[in-house]
């Protein structure tokens, strides 16, 4: 079963921490996304593997908007 | 003189104005009325008596009105479609009030008024916390047809109830006008994910504008929850029960939970080093609060602040913080009056605070001041300065401007003030202040990258002057602390309050909104 990841909030893509079929931890940053100057980190709640990246950095995103698709 | 012996009579089961009684009363209940019981069960609902039986302990209901019936002769209807009375949840003792969804969609009607009024009275009286069952439409149009004086107190009552006595309102179906009214009269408001909740319900809605919806249409209760009408949202009326229960615990005073303590020492990584990193401040307050004990209240609407009910070594605190991962915890015109709302419950019944900051400070833009922001927001400095009960503060990170001055700084008196080692102090962002002052060499560098690097290396040349230890060197601040001990801060806190002082009047009114 993949998940999709949503962006929790709305701002701009300021890093893409993963790249496809790269492997994460529970509480690791994927993605970070700026917002009112504020980066806000996208985490996984548990070990998975990068599926799918949704967008680019530098690309507007609104909530929940998703991001990326992750395995399991 | 001859004396008569009285002799005990053989039982032979009650006489027939006893057994008149008897019928009477058993009509009202549940195992007595098939056709209604499967009407509810059939939406997926529970009755009324269901509820009852639920939340107040075995036993300890006493009903008022249960035989009462509908003035408009050509109706029946148990108790009137209200059931209300006294009784003990969690060994407290609460006032209920509840309308039957089964009589007549949980109308409003002479009787029920005259049931409610002479209730919401005795709540007054014996300053019994109140809860309300509030589903139903409004008035009961059949009764227009009666001559009687049209008079009722109910909402006038219930509005006076502010303040005086604890007051919580479930949403379990249908309920609109009247019975809508009745519920935005709460302190607070748990609603079930089937709720539809309005003030003018579907008939009036296309008589005045001509558009045909459900109530689910009209005002879903995931809608309530986003714009903040509704503070609790649960999956159905079990979870309701057990959120009113966990509720009440809030205003019974300490010693009624369990205290084991979370896991503190997750507090000491939770605030990131950079800056600019946002993080989840609702892990704060679980690291500080005893384990499950935090009831979020309006979780989804001005999403900018958490405010929580939360216990502390059994000790019942509010929790007011911001939340850095909405809109850097920027305080708008919504969070404004959230913040200002919980003050007052809190203050109303003298539940201790604890002020968690992490503000840039108020919002900025032309169109958060299009929400009348200059007013919003003063509703928290109004709230918190006036407010009686003992409150501290422990900055987590940024202090900024006028914002960290409505999170319980120095001027608003906290019985408590201290920082973590990540706490910063600013009249504002020290991004914007360097883009001020330094503003010709800024405008110098053509690079926009380099521009970019020398404003955040100012900043946090600036930053390193308004640091905690900085802070605490001007002693603007009573302590810094290891944020792994911040649990035992607040239990030395809440040790160092003097007994709340017995009351017989209302000290404020909490605003409904």
């Amino acid at each position: 079963m993949s998940r999709e990841i949503q962006s929790p909030v709305t701002g701009t893509v300021w890093k893409i921490e993963v790249a496809v079929g790269g492997q994460a931890d529970a509480g690791d940053d994927l993605i970070i996304v700026e917002s009112m100057k504020m980066e806000i980190p996208v985490v996984t709640d548990s070990e998975c593997v990068v599926k799918e990246i949704r967008c680019s950095e530098g690309d507007a995103v609104t909530e929940g908007q998703v991001l990326l698709v992750v395995d399991p | 003189m001859s004396r008569k012996k009285s002799t005990p009579a053989p039982d032979e089961g009650p006489r027939p104005d006893l057994t008149r009684v008897l019928e009477a009363k058993a009509k009202t209940l549940d195992e007595n009325r098939p056709e209604a019981l499967a009407k509810r069960a059939a939406t997926g609902h529970q009755t009324i008596r269901q509820n009852i039986t639920q939340l107040i302990d075995p036993d300890s209901f006493q009903e008022y009105g249960q035989l009462a019936e509908p003035a408009y002769q050509k109706l029946t209807g148990p108790a009137d479609g209200l059931v209300m009375g006294t009784g003990m949840v969690s060994g407290a003792r609460v006032g209920f009030m509840g309308y039957d969804y089964t009589v007549h969609a949980g109308t409003q009607s002479i009787i029920n008024h005259a049931k409610a009024d002479r209730f919401l009275h005795l709540v007054e009286s014996l300053r019994l916390p109140l809860v309300l069952w509030a589903d139903g439409g409004g008035w009961r149009p059949y009764e227009n047809n009666i001559n009687s004086r049209d008079y009722e107190e109910t909402f006038a009552m219930m509005a006076q109830l502010s303040g005086l006595v604890p007051t919580v309102g479930v949403v379990s179906g249908r309920c609109f006008a009247g019975n809508a009214n009745l519920a935005g009269l709460c302190d607070t408001l748990i609603a079930t994910r089937k709720a539809a909740l309005g003030m003018g319900g579907p008939p009036l809605v296309e008589a005045a504008l001509g558009i045909t919806l459900t109530p689910e249409e009209l005002g879903p209760a995931e809608m309530h929850e986003a714009c903040g009408a509704v503070d609790v949202l649960v999956d159905d009326e079990r979870e309701a029960i057990d959120c009113v229960r966990r509720y009440l615990s809030f205003f019974l005073g300490p010693g009624r939970s369990s205290d084991e303590a979370p896991d503190t020492a997750a507090l000491r990584r939770l605030v990131p080093e950079n800056p600019r990193r946002a993080y989840d401040v609702r892990k704060v307050i679980e690291g500080i609060a005893d384990l499950d004990s935090v009831l979020e209240l309006r979780p989804r609407f001005a999403r900018a602040a958490v405010t929580a009910l939360a216990k502390v070594q059994g000790v019942p605190v509010g929790v007011l913080a911001n939340q850095p991962m909405h809109q850097a915890g920027a305080i708008d015109s919504p969070t404004s009056d959230k913040l200002a709302r919980f003050i007052q419950l809190c203050d109303a019944h003298d539940i201790p605070m604890l002020y968690l900051c992490d503000t840039p400070g108020l919002m900025v833009g032309p169109e958060v001041e299009a929400t009348a922001l200059v007013r919003h927001s003063s509703r928290i400095l109004n709230a918190a300065v006036n407010a009686t009960t003992p409150f501290m503060t422990v900055i987590l990170r940024k202090a900024y401007g006028l914002g960290q001055y409505m999170m319980g700084a120095l001027p608003l008196k906290p019985a408590l003030l201290v920082g973590w080692p990540t706490a910063e102090f600013g009249a504002m962002g020290f991004e914007g202040a360097v883009k001020i002052t330094h503003k010709a060499e800024l405008e110098a560098i053509p690079d926009k990258k380099a521009r970019l690097e020398r404003e955040r290396e100012l900043a946090d040349g600036l930053r390193a002057h308004n640091t905690a230890l900085g802070l605490a060197g001007r002693y603007e601040l009573d302590d810094v602390i290891d944020p792994a001990d911040t649990r035992e801060v607040v239990i030395r806190f809440l040790g160092s309050l003097p007994p709340v002082p017995p009351r017989t009047g209302r000290k404020r009114t909490i605003d409904n909104w």
